[in-house]
């Protein structure tokens, strides 16, 4: 027999005239090995078909189904009942535009997050189909693999309160994201141009040292690890560009 | 709209694209200063647990060597740049405040905690620095014996209140200790966790070890203090 | 009320995943405006959860000396049981290093050959020589005879679609995410777009293409218990499907991974075996070589996921509170270091969903379903059969890489092939397209979308339960559907199906259905679910052999005289039952023979 669970759940439809935000309450009987994803599928499927929320590869590496869970933000995939006591509080993502219910609109956030900062490999040379790959250590190679394991799920943006008051800070993800072109050998870009792109109060600069990113990323990326090399290597940009007078345009 | 928006991007760009990173840097610094000085001034004071005339004769080498002439100033022109460049990450609008107490009381989360006390003891830090300021500089030149009795007098004391008195100072002190100490314990923990190499957890525990140190001698000093007024040690 | 939207541009691409993208960038590049179309952003497709690698002949590795397009070539045809279009096999199989290579210079970070002798968990020793020290790397997959399978850790697919969107937002491609085709516009000779229904607000657009290409993905989800993305819905298939005109190709073709873990059935990777895992059964007893003396876990995925159900019908599952019967993975033997560096994302999951530490622990495997070889027909260069101006690629398409059993690496290479040499047709054929459509044509199928909408709101049609018939779809796959096959229970399951489809004619929604309603959106997706389900469901009842990963109990051997081809299914409008053709498959390079595995021994083996 399994533990009675109370989900409250956060309800607001925008695109429904008339709807007003409230908390609605649900109980199911738990079992063995029920995640949120499990229950939120039940509730919708046995209590309430209207209830919005997302998940796409309910294996914890797509970044679709974060949300405040019990306060905190969380992959609810990957998050078991069990874990939890049986009062669970759950609130879509602040900072992302709600769509409706838990659901919010990452992709938005994020591919405007990419064009910001040019999240592309910036270079002169053209491919060859011909030639052989140009070689690169494997110790690089796993570097640049390191903070580009991001899933994009959100859950450092949201648990930022700079991110939270300013809409025009990078965040940890935004941040960690130029990190891994900061040391890829393959983009061109000069010490000014990253610069451009995050040495500023909306990048590197603007982070105040939270943590909260680094405590509640799903993934366990190093995010102080990232910021603060994104936050040194800005500084010594910005001073190297002043000493030796030139001009960022 | 848009455009006065993004007109006001671009203005701001070609002021100078630096200014941030000049201006984060100097927060930074004039914390790390900040800290440098408020720890050294707590050893400063402890020299009293040793014995007066030691705290005496440091505090006149400074006055000699006009150490505390210049000191004192920079000091305080410091704590103003400080509160201009510290001050500006504090949530300033209502709304600012409201989202930030929201998140902070929802989530739990220790750090978030922490900085919210920060913001906090900054203000009452700002407060009690400037009274303490003003008392001991009306009153210079500083002697142990003097700041004993000004640490263990005992106020009002006026008639008028009906006799009534409170150690007001002891206690003013001991506030003032324990919230410089967070503010600035906790204030070089986020400056080393923004720009260090260090894992934060192992380098909150050295902070706190030193914070904790610092707390306990400033609360012995303040004790030979009272000790020294009442006529003891 | 007409379409909220209406959009038009020369090339539309329907899903985001790897295949939509890459040919994405190459429309794009030719100068010609496209749009991308998901129900997910980009970078949440399923192409992410891919874990293993790409299969390409670099010959980088030790154990890669020598390879070339040929013998991958080799291994492709093999692995498809004779099944695959090879041709199209060939031109994959030399395109394919080019692609990684590009791969490379657009920023994925390769994970590269390291100089030095190594052990490796089966004791042999290899040396990586100092030339090719920087090169991409390669490790072991099934059913290959060189080590050819590109890798970045155990997140591939997560890098490569990264990347590949990187190259989207360059080029400034749109995508309108959460936007979901519903139906396909055409006049029964040209496609011209789609009917989209917005997942934001439930209000339906209009895209208008000179080409348009459905990119959509596998169509997992009409099992229970899958390894796929729960948005595999193999929606994009089915709109196809239901023009009549356009068949689905080969969907008999299911492939059954040897290790998903249960009680979620999420993958661990092939990876996990290339690395030197085991498959243990119940008296922790290495039981592969048993059968498969000579690739042992690495034999072809269809013939390890029959042995793993071979032996656990002889007894020798694992019955824990994970499932009612099931093997071990074991790579403990590779040690910590390898497991949380090489296979971290299977370790984290391991962890996630089973507290299971691989690094010391077993974990629990059984096959699951994993990939759909078949889908939408197509010709060698990407054009849909049926429909002009239609394209598909990807998982969502039978180019016919596959055959009736996929290589493991194969797929993710072949959707950033695919999308680059059919997105060359793309180019061409849209070049060549003039843009014009009968407006009134285009309101009809909105009219005819938005009416069934409201039918579905109203309960006009009846008030079957959406989730219910979707749950027992899922089951009778599972049941009548799965690895061991046999025209009885086929039957069986077929008619079960059918009743479901007619049923899902009659679904009413129990909600209001207002704005993006969830049950509205899959109750809309359920009939063509069903659909693609019988499909696979007829098609394999029909085909009276065993070929690659459709085995037939009653029919256990492969049957070239009579079954060297390619199931085409139709669905005639009011059909309960698709209309099966044939087309044969041309064997021009490599005449069918043995493949090297799997026929080997025919008995259960225990120890
Ligand atoms: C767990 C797992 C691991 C795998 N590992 C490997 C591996 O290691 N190597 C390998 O080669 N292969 C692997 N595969 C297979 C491979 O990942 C897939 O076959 C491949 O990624 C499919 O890519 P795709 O672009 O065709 O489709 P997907 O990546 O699935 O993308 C489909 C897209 O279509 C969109 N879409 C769907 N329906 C609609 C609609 N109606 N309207 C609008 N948009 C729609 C979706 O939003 C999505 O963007 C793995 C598969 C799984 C499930
Ligand atoms: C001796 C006195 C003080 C010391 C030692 C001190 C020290 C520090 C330090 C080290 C920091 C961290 C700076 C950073 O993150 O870059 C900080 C932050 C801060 N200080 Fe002070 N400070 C003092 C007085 C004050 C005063 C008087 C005020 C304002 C009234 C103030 C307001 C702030 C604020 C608001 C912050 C938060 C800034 C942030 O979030 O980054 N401080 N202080
Ligand atoms: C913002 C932080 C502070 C500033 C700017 C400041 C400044 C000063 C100055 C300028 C003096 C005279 C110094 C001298 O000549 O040596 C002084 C003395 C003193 N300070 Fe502070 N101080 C601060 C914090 C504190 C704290 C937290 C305590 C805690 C107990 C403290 C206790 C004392 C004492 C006991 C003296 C001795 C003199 C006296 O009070 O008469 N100070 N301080
Ligand atoms: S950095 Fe971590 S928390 Fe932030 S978006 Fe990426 S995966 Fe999520
Ligand atoms: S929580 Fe925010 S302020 Fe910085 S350390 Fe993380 S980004
Ligand atoms: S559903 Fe993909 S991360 Fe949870």
């Amino acid at each position: 027999m399994g533990r009675q669970l109370s989900f409250s759940i956060f309800r607001y439809n925008p695109n429904i005239p008339g709807d007003a935000p409230r908390m609605q309450e649900y109980k199911l009987e738990e079992y063995e090995g029920m995640t949120l994803f499990v229950a939120l599928n039940d509730i919708r499927e046995k209590l309430d078909p209207t209830l919005m929320f997302d998940f796409v590869c309910r294996a914890a590496i797509c970044g679709s189904c974060a949300m405040m869970i019990n306060g905190r933000p969380g992959l609810a995939c990957k998050t078991m009942t069990g874990t939890l006591p049986s009062r669970i509080n759950l609130m879509p993502l602040p900072v992302f535009k709600l769509i409706g219910d838990l659901s919010v609109d990452t992709g938005t956030w994020f591919r405007n997050l990419q064009v910001r900062t040019e999240s592309w490999i910036h270079t002169n040379k053209k491919f060859d189909p011909e030639a052989l790959e140009v070689r690169m250590e494997n110790k690089t190679a796993e570097a640049i693999y390191e903070p580009e394991r991001c899933i994009e799920c959100g859950c450092c943006v949201a648990s930022c309160i700079t991110a939270n008051i300013r809409d025009d800070f990078l965040g940890a993800t935004g941040i960690n994201r130029v990190g891994r072109f900061l040391i890829d050998p393959r983009d061109e870009r000069t010490d000014a141009e990253y610069f451009e792109v995050v040495g500023s109060e909306e990048g590197a600069f603007g982070c105040v040292g939270l943590m909260a990113c680094d405590d509640n990323c799903p993934i366990e990326l190093p995010l102080q690890q990232q910021l603060a090399f994104v936050r040194r290597k800005m500084a010594q940009a910005g001073l190297k560009l002043d000493l030796k007078g030139m001009k960022i345009s | 709209m848009e455009l006065a928006k993004t007109l006001q991007v671009t203005l701001n760009k070609k002021a100078n694209p630096k200014t941030d990173l000049y201006v984060d840097l100097a927060q930074s610094l004039s914390g790390v200063f900040l800290v440098g000085f408020l720890w050294m001034h707590m050893l400063f004071v402890a020299t009293i647990i040793v014995s007066p005339e030691l705290f005496n004769s440091l505090s006149e080498g400074l006055d000699k060597y006009y150490l505390a002439q210049v000191g004192i100033p920079a000091t305080i022109l410091l704590i103003i740049c400080h509160i201009f460049l510290a001050g500006r990450r504090a949530p300033m609008r209502l709304r600012d405040m409201r989202i930030a107490w929201r998140m902070t009381k929802m989530m739990g989360h220790a750090d978030t905690w922490i900085w919210a006390g920060q913001v906090i003891t900054a203000l009452l830090v700002g407060i009690f620095a400037s009274m303490h300021l003003w008392t001991v500089l009306t009153q210079w030149p500083l002697r142990a014996a003097t700041s004993a009795a000004r640490v263990a007098s005992v106020g009002p004391a006026d008639p008028s209140w009906g006799g009534f008195t409170f150690p007001f100072m002891i206690v003013f002190y001991v506030i003032f200790l324990l919230v410089g100490e967070y503010h600035a314990g906790f204030g070089l923990y986020r400056i080393l966790v923004k720009w260090g190499w260090f894992e934060r957890h192992k380098m909150g525990y050295v902070l706190k070890g030193i914070t904790v140190i610092i707390v306990a001698l400033g609360f012995i000093a303040l004790y030979t203090f009272t000790k020294i007024a009442g006529g003891g040690a | 009320m007409s379409a909220k939207n209406a959009y038009i541009c020369d090339v539309l691409v329907v899903g985001a995943g790897l295949a939509a993208e890459r040919s994405a960038v190459e429309a794009a590049e030719a100068g010609l405006n496209v749009i991308i179309l998901s129900l997910v952003p980009p970078r949440r497709s399923h192409s992410t959860a891919a874990q293993g690698g790409m299969q390409a002949s670099l010959g980088n590795a030790a154990l890669a000396k020598g390879d070339n397009p040929k013998i991958h070539f080799e291994d492709t045809v093999k692995g498809s049981d004779w099944g695959c279009d090879q041709e199209v096999a060939k031109m994959f199989c030399e395109t394919v290093p080019i692609m990684i290579r590009q791969l490379d210079y657009w920023g994925v970070p390769w994970n590269r050959v390291t100089a030095g002798k190594k052990k490796l968990p089966s004791g042999i020793e290899v040396e990586d020589t100092k030339d090719k020290e920087g090169l991409i790397t390669a490790r072991d997959f099934g059913g290959v005879a060189k080590w050819r399978c590109c890798y970045t850790s155990d997140g591939t697919g997560h890098t490569v679609q990264f990347v590949v969107d990187t190259v989207v937002c360059k080029l400034g491609i749109p995508v309108h995410d959460r936007m979901e085709a519903i139906a396909i516009i055409h006049d029964g000779e040209t496609c011209y777009g789609v009917v989209a229904r917005c997942l934001r607000t439930g209000e339906l657009n209009v895209y208008l293409a000179k080409s348009t290409v459905i990119a959509t993905g596998g169509a997992g989800r009409i099992y229970a218990a899958s390894t796929n993305a729960v948005i595999n819905e193999g929606t994009g298939a089915a709109i196809a499907l239901n023009t009549g005109l356009v068949p689905l190709g080969n969907m008999e073709a299911v492939q059954f991974h040897p290790t998903g873990m249960p009680p979620v059935f999420i993958l661990m990777t092939e990876g996990a075996r290339g690395d030197g895992g085991y498959l243990l059964d119940k008296n922790l007893h290495r039981f592969m070589p048993d059968y498969e003396p000579k690739k042992k876990e690495l034999a072809s995925r269809d013939v390890v996921s029959r042995r793993m159900i071979q032996h656990i019908r002889a007894g020798y599952g694992v019955q824990s509170k994970y499932a009612p019967q099931h093997l071990w993975l074991d790579i403990r033997h590779l040690g910590r270091q390898w497991v949380w560096t090489n296979l971290r994302e299977i370790a984290t999951i391991a962890g996630n969903f089973n507290g299971l530490d691989p690094a010391k622990d077993l974990v629990p495997v059984v096959p699951t379903q994993h990939y759909t070889m078949g889908g939408v027909r197509t010709n060698k260069w990407g054009y849909a059969y049926g429909l002009k101006g239609l394209f598909a690629i990807g998982e969502a398409a039978c180019w016919d890489l596959h055959g009736f059993n996929r290589l493991g690496g194969n797929s993710l290479a072949e959707t950033v092939t695919a999308g680059y040499i059919v997105g060359k047709q793309i180019v061409k054929y849209t070049l060549g397209a003039t843009q014009d459509f009968n407006y009134k044509l285009v309101e009809d199928f909105v009219k005819q979308e938005e009416e069934r909408i409201k039918n579905l709101i109203s309960g006009k049609n009846g008030k079957e339960d959406v989730f219910e018939i979707r749950d027992a779809m899922q089951q009778t796959m599972m049941d009548h559907v799965h690895i061991f096959r046999t025209g009885p229970s086929l039957e069986q399951g077929v008619a079960k199906l059918q009743e479901l489809y007619r049923r899902s004619l009659k679904i009413g929604l129990h909600s209001s259905g207002q704005g993006a309603n969830p049950e509205l959106a899959q109750a809309l997706r359920m009939p063509g679910m069903l659909r693609t389900a019988l499909c696979v469901a007829y098609g394999g009842l029909m085909r009276t052999e065993s070929r690659g990963s459709h085995f037939r109990e009653d029919y256990p051997k492969r049957d070239d005289a009579n079954w060297l081809k390619r199931t085409l299914a139709y669905w005639k409008e009011g059909a309960d039952l698709p209309t099966l053709d044939y087309e044969p498959v041309a064997c021009p390079i490599m005449p069918p023979g043995d493949r090297g595995y799997g026929e080997a021994t025919a008995g259960p083996k225990g120890k």
